[in-house]
């Protein structure tokens, strides 16, 4: 398994709890990214039904850096915070040329299967599951961000 | 970790965490069944848009005989990744039993 790159511990001010942490850009770091990203969410109970689109949203964003600068160097970025409101999580990713996940994406969910293809799918499923997601480029330098409330849930229970 | 393997009844069975970087694993077990097949998520936590990838392949290729997969025991994270993909049209899907 992986391990991210300087990591720092949880940085908890009253209620509100920050971490960031470099991850290898490979495939290969989704479980450390997963694991590192569980840690803050189960030390403040946040709910299964909140933690899965984190998680969700968290893998599409950070495969997406991968397969589209495959060849880039650099780690990637990930900042977790956490506090009463909810759950905010940053990717960035340095020396890239600007994508901006937010644009719509037309995705047929109702296509019969021979019309599906593979793939996709991602940014439509993150734009569904969390309640905000920006996008700022500058520099060189991408950086989305979402947010998920606590206690606040588009899947269903 | 995700684990994929055949159960007793020959329902294929999946556990664990279908992540991208799974996929490699999931494709290569699902690339080597054929005919009408259950598959059993009742152990599965998560899927990311990469593991629907693996589901939609292997649905490709057994509808051009006829055949598909049928998913049971479906969590309710994981049915709603399948509404939102429009996967509940082209897949018998089974929720968990309440």
């Amino acid at each position: 398994m992986l391990s991210g790159l300087n990591s720092h511990l949880p940085a908890e001010i009253g209620k509100r709890c920050q971490m960031h942490k470099k991850f290898l850009r490979s495939y290969e770091s989704l479980e450390a990214i997963y694991e590192f990203t569980e840690k803050i969410l189960a030390s403040r109970d946040v709910a299964q039904s909140v933690r899965f689109p984190v998680h969700f949203a968290m893998e599409e964003l950070f495969t997406n850096m991968v397969k589209y600068n495959p060849d880039n160097s650099n780690d990637i970025l990930l900042d977790v915070e956490t506090d009463d409101n909810g759950i905010t999580v940053s990717l960035t990713d340095f020396d890239v040329d600007a994508f901006d996940v937010t644009t719509s994406r037309e995705v047929d969910i109702n296509a019969p299967l021979e019309q599906r293809k593979v793939g996709g799918l991602g940014l439509h499923l993150i734009q569904k599951m969390v309640d905000t997601l920006k996008y700022e480029y500058s520099d060189r330098q991408s950086t989305v961000t979402f947010t998920k409330a606590s206690g606040q849930d588009h899947v269903s229970d | 970790m995700f684990q994929i393997d055949f159960g007793r009844d020959g329902e294929i069975v999946c556990s664990g965490r279908l992540d991208a970087a799974q996929c490699e694993k999931a494709q290569s077990f699902l690339d080597s069944v054929d005919g009408m097949r259950v598959v059993d998520f009742s152990k599965l936590e998560y899927i990311s848009s990469a593991g629907l990838g693996v589901l939609l392949k292997t649905q490709k290729r057994l509808s051009e005989n006829g055949y598909k997969l049928k998913i049971i025991n479906v969590n309710n994270h994981i049915h709603d990744v399948f509404r939102y993909s429009g996967f509940h049209v082209i897949f018998e899907i089974e929720a968990t039993q309440r």
